[in-house]
């Protein structure tokens, strides 16, 4: 794995974007031809409605809906000036760079060494220093090192749910993605550990395009650049999020950050 | 009645019910133990029967039994995994993957002295295997296999998606998941389920007497070459089984300690199933705990 | 549509808060000019005491935004609702504090017959109790076309005060003896003035609370 570390575009340029996505489940289309651009090494927050397919949006940029049968992709999302929903896509090579987080923690099975070293070790990475290296950085960046150095060996079930998510955080950045997403990451915990994730999403945002699905407006609002708002399926809204929470331009916006919408 | 009532007395007949199947199981446990065991003993548990003599033993049987077992689990493990993983992640959801779970589970609940009959027309005569422990295996394969089909499968349902799912989030292949992530969380039920089916297969008899027979030729233990025919480890010798050995001293015992041979045979099965399935349980706990490294 | 009690009914309770300010201000102005049309020192002094109801008026304003923001979170137009409310009450407590300033000047005269009859001075004053009046109601209504009729009017009354300045200069240079009520009329006409230009302002809130920008209308 010989990815360079440094980022290939500057905050404010477009690190990927899709054209026209839509996703069908079976006949029903959730998601109506969507265009947007997300900017390199910025948050972007997707807010909405229950149902108006913001996880199944986020789901489509690193191709994981392909594990749900009956469900039909069209349109384009362009990562790296390729795009991969054109047939013949390696998609365990997109994968790699693109790390996925869920709203609630699911560490493997295994110890919290073998969790944030098992995305290395599956991609080739055999040597006992490099693993050891890479397991303290990504432990380290998520601020879980000094927590769990003396128990690396010991079960990740074991950690409280705040740790586990961060630990699921390490894990993807272990296989050096250029893009995280994440589905809630935090409505599963208690407050704290929830300040603890976003503190580590702003840190992480100096690195990396950071996509985050959330139901909680004001997160949305304290920790992302941009803001899309998503309504059954279609896209109502996309701006800084400034503008967004202070003056949005469509009505459904304001109704709906405001709490006076489903 | 008031709700607090309804409560206790369903408690009590809860427990009361409990407490019956207890002592049934323990009551039926105890007296064929107490029976059997007392008869059992190192030249009991190693000689060879006799016909009309007193001092007949179970050895070549109890070594046939465990040799079956070991025999079945060969084909039907691997097998049974495989087709279980293709059903569970691979074949799509449509009316033919659905049919064949539907015949999956008929076979599995078919009458074991049919099976047997049929494992006597095909394994024995058509195929010319004779009485011998391959068409014992065989025919055990055919109920054995449904249930070890179904085990990998609810196995592999009982994981929760999402481990998968972060699996191929990280790049992995559909295989390397299934391998790596799921098969680790899914080990400890395949386990237990496997030694459920073995305990089945171990106390087999109407479906061994017309495949792997009901004698057994007298057996070299100092010959090891599976390609002798006096070699213990020739799978094409017949090979009488312990529960079938109890069926035939029981219908045709003709020696005068017939009624303690039985028992001591009964009382050898049951304790060899529960050897097992305690040591079995204890081995996977151990496995689990290492692959995933809780305490 | 999911009500938000809480914040609706807060924010209903400072639309009443800031028009009960408008009143209170429009009284002390109509009051001030009356006085001294009469110089009327107790008037006056009356309402010099009035103003600390209105400054109390403005505390709770100023507080009962603070509480929707910090236990409601308002965002977007909730939001601007508040921001401008605050704003629009401190306007207003300035106008009542120059409508206070009138009430003054009438006891520095002391009881000095005014030079000539006034006409300019309850002109700006008639004029700015109008603008008052609409600030308070383009706010209610949300209106801003009568924001920016104000501004309008606040140059017409930029236009008098102009005229007012240059009459009391001329008459400063005629009697030296009649400096000290030229200059107090001048302070007069300065006050209505100021009091216009807050009218103003409170229409640039309402611009901001419906349109998201605060345009300059002065």
């Amino acid at each position: 794995m010989s990815k360079s570390a440094a980022p290939s575009a500057e905050a404010g340029e477009t690190a990927f974007y899709t054209k026209d996505l839509s996703v069908y489940y079976g006949e029903k289309q959730a998601i109506k031809r969507i265009s947007l651009n997300f900017p390199a090494r910025e948050v972007i927050a997707l807010i909405g409605p229950s149902g108006c397919g913001k996880s199944t949006f986020l789901r489509s940029l690193n191709r994981m809906n392909d594990v749900i049968p009956g469900v039909r992709t069209e349109g384009e999302v362009m990562i790296d000036g390729s795009n991969i929903n054109a047939p013949g896509t390696d998609v365990v090579k997109l994968r790699q760079n693109i790390g996925m987080v869920w709203q609630k923690p699911n560490p493997f099975h295994k110890s919290i060494y073998d969790n944030v070293a098992f995305g290395p070790r599956y991609h080739g990475i055999r040597g006992k220093k490099q693993l050891d290296e890479i397991v303290e950085r990504c432990l380290r960046r998520t601020a879980l090192w000094d927590e769990v150095k003396d128990r690396l060996g010991s079960s990740a079930l074991a950690l409280s749910g705040g740790q586990q998510q961060r630990l699921c955080i390490a894990r993807s950045l272990a296989v050096q993605p250029s893009i995280l997403l994440m589905d809630e990451p935090a409505s599963a915990l208690d407050p704290i550990s929830t300040a603890k994730i976003e503190e580590l999403i702003a840190e992480l945002k100096r690195e990396f395009c950071i996509v985050i699905v959330t139901h909680n407006m004001h997160q949305a609002a304290r920790i992302s650049e941009r803001t899309a708002f998503f309504l059954l399926g279609d896209l109502v809204e996309y701006g800084p999020t400034q503008a967004i929470f202070t003056n949005p331009s469509q009505r459904a916006t304001d109704d709906y950050i405001s709490g006076r919408f489903g | 009645m008031n709700a607090k009532t309804a409560d206790r007395i369903a408690i009590a007949v809860v427990i009361a019910i409990a407490a019956v199947i207890m002592a049934v199981l323990a009551g039926l446990l105890g007296y064929l133990l107490f029976r059997g065991l007392s008869h059992v003993s190192w030249h009991f548990l190693t000689s060879a029967p006799q016909t009309i003599k007193t001092g007949g033993g179970i050895g070549p049987q109890l070594f046939n039994s465990i040799f079956l077992l070991v025999l079945t689990m060969l084909i039907t493990v691997p097998l049974g995994l495989g087709a279980g993983i293709y059903m569970s992640e691979y074949a799509k959801a449509n009316r033919f993957t659905a049919f064949v779970r539907l015949i999956v589970e008929v076979l599995s609940s078919f009458p074991s002295i049919v099976v047997g009959l049929f494992g006597l027309l095909i394994f024995v005569n058509q195929f010319g295997l004779k009485y011998s422990l391959v068409s014992g295996a065989l025919a055990l394969t055919v109920f054995n296999l449904p249930l070890m089909v179904r085990i990998t499968e609810q196995s592999l349902a009982g994981v929760p998606r999402e481990q998968k799912e972060a699996g191929l989030a990280l790049g992995l292949s559909r295989w390397a998941a299934i391998r790596s992530v799921m098969l680790p969380i899914a080990f400890p039920t395949i386990l237990t389920g496997t030694i459920l089916a073995a305990g089945r297969v171990f106390g087999e008899a109407a479906a061994l007497l017309f495949t792997a027979g009901m004698s057994s030729p007298r057996l070299d233990f100092t010959d090891w070459n599976p390609l002798h025919p006096a070699s213990p480890l020739n799978p094409l010798r017949p090979a009488e089984t312990l529960a079938v050995h109890i069926w035939k001293i029981n219908s045709e015992g003709l020696a005068p300690d017939a009624p303690e041979i039985a028992a001591g045979a009964s009382a050898m099965l049951i304790v060899i199933v529960l050897l097992f399935n305690f040591g079995a349980r204890w081995l996977g706990r151990v496995i689990y705990r290492r692959m995933t490294a809780s305490k | 549509m999911v009500k938000r009690k809480e914040l609706d009914d807060g924010l209903k309770q400072l639309q009443d808060m800031l028009v009960e300010m408008g009143n209170r201000v429009e009284k002390a102005l109509t009051d001030a000019m009356e006085a001294l049309k009469r110089l009327d020192s107790a008037a006056a002094r009356t309402i010099v005491a009035s103003d600390l109801a209105l400054n109390g008026l403005e505390e709770q304003v100023a507080e009962l935004g603070a509480k929707l923001i910090a236990t409601q979170q308002p965002v977007a137009t909730d939001l601007r609702r508040i921001l401008a409310a605050l704003k629009i009450s401190s306007d207003l407590e300035r106008m009542g504090d120059l409508s206070v300033d009138v009430a003054k000047a009438v006891l520095r005269l002391e009881g000095q017959p005014l030079m000539k009859p006034l006409i300019d001075l309850p002109r700006m004053a008639d004029i700015a109790r109008t603008m008052i009046r609409e600030s308070i109601q383009s706010y209610l209504e949300e209106n801003v076309n009568l924001a920016y009729k104000m501004a309008k009017d606040d140059d017409l009354v930029d236009t008098i005060f102009a005229q007012v300045f240059r009459e009391m200069l001329t008459m400063m240079a005629e009697d030296t003896g009649r400096i000290n009520q030229a200059m107090l009329l001048s302070f007069v006409a300065r006050y209505l003035e100021r009091i216009a230009d807050h009218a103003t302002n409170i229409g640039e809130s309402v611009v901001f609370l419906v349109m998201g920008n605060r345009p300059d209308l002065n």
